[in-house]
């Protein structure tokens, strides 16, 4: 394969990698320096590439691999990830004034509940251990199969599918017990209280009848909710849509808030 | 002096043999699924409450020479401290206490299909002494082995 080849396919998948790796990393500087570091090793080893899998696949082990030796070190964070941060949020008058700032300004800060599932996934997830969280995020948001999961991660098809199993039965289980918006007796409900600050209530209700999640949450089963909660995630691009620069915002300042809490009860 | 129980070897049924001096439990069952995911289960400590009906807690890490803190049904009150004191990735694991040892085997048969056996022997000079007070493993063996096989094979049949 040459360097125009490699840059072209490159270009067609790089922002599902750059989703993908702030996913992962939750730092979109993290993100972008994964993807370019991605890029020049692609390059550099290039002639390496058999076509035994995608370019794809290889291009997004390369990613994973960095992102692994970036996250190995870190401690993952707790499920509780959105009650800590929403805590500190609330003694945090900088970070409302900018967060409303932006709603007002900018063309990408709409605040909308269905980002904020998005959003909120991408934080709880990172309570998933590395492995598990990556294998979760390629196969149910990002279309890899078992196989090419496998590849990326250098496991077994059987290994993979253990992460996944488990990785999936974990967020089932946090999002049963915490999501106010499938389980009545959940404990979070932050999206509608965040859009309840951005938004008049009736877009509230409005919205929600749209998100097949919230309005079917009493009819389907757990498994159900969770294939409509990660399909918000595949349709919606955190550096595209409509509320990136808020929920951005809003991300950067939860990772910040968990690297503190990570160092304070280490 | 031997008091053996006539409980047949069948598959997933329980079989304990006591003597004066000893009491040991053993369970085997044919589990449709790799190896590599039965030994993931069974070595992924913080995961087993989540499959597993007779345990309700496993701190610690399950690696060689580790000690855990397992609580179990058959005695919610007590904590077990055990030593991990065998590790063979997917053949073979053991862990136990001064009183006795827990030993997990894993046989690859043809295709994906294992054969899983879990034994526990307990015995000692003092074993006549509390020997009453230990309840019997056999229910809590054949759950364990149900449960292994259930959600084993249920990871092995997933969608690729």
């Amino acid at each position: 394969m040459t360097t125009d080849q490699l840059i072209t396919e490159f270009e067609t998948f790089q922002g599902e990698l750059k989703s993908f790796l702030l996913r992962m990393t939750a730092s979109v500087q993290d993100a972008e320096d994964i993807v370019q570091d991605t890029y020049i090793k692609a390059q550099a080893k290039i002639h390496t590439f058999r076509g035994d899998s995608s370019l794809k696949t290889w291009i997004f082990s390369i990613a994973s691999n960095l992102a692994r030796d970036l996250l190995k070190s870190k401690k993952r964070w707790p499920e509780t990830v959105t009650d800590i941060c929403r805590e500190e949020v609330l003694g945090n008058r900088q970070f409302i004034r900018e967060a409303i700032h932006i709603s007002q300004t900018s063309p990408q800060g709409h605040f909308e509940i269905k980002e904020h599932i998005a959003f909120c996934f991408t934080c709880v997830s990172k309570s998933l251990p590395l492995e598990q969280h990556l294998a979760l995020l390629l196969k149910e948001v990002y279309g890899f199969k078992v196989t090419e999961i496998a590849i990326i991660l250098n496991q077994t098809d059987a290994m993979v599918k253990y992460y996944l199993h488990v990785s999936r039965s974990r967020m089932i289980e946090v999002f049963d017990q915490r999501c106010s918006l499938i389980n009545k007796q959940g404990i979070c409900y932050q999206c509608t209280e965040l859009n309840g600050i951005f938004n008049p209530k009736q877009k509230a209700q409005e919205e929600l009848a749209r998100i097949e999640m919230a309005r079917d949450a009493e009819n389907k089963s757990k498994q159900e909710l969770f294939d409509l909660r990660m399909k918000i995630l595949q349709e919606l691009d955190p550096f595209e849509s409509g509320a990136a620069e808020l929920q951005l915002h809003h991300l950067e300042h939860n990772r910040q808030i968990m690297e503190n809490y990570l160092e304070e009860n280490k | 002096m031997n008091q053996q129980t006539n409980t047949e070897a069948r598959q997933g049924k329980a079989k304990t043999t006591k003597t004066t001096f000893s009491r040991e439990t053993s369970v085997s069952t044919t589990i449709g699924a790799d190896p590599v995911i039965v030994w993931a289960l069974l070595t992924h400590a913080s995961d087993f409450p989540r499959w597993n009906s007779t345990v309700t807690s496993i701190k610690g890490e399950i690696r060689e020479g580790e000690t855990i803190e397992l609580k179990s049904t058959l005695d919610e009150k007590r904590t077990f401290k055990l030593k991990i004191k065998e590790f063979v990735p997917e053949k073979r694991l053991v862990w136990g206490d001064s009183q006795g040892s827990r030993v997990y085997t894993i046989d690859k048969g043809s295709g994906n299909r294992v054969s899983f056996t879990m034994s526990e022997k307990i015995g000692g000079l003092l074993f006549p002494l509390f020997a009453s007070y230990i309840p019997p493993f056999d229910q809590s063996f054949e759950q364990f082995a149900v449960d292994l096989k259930r959600e084993a094979e249920s990871i092995q049949k997933a969608k690729e």
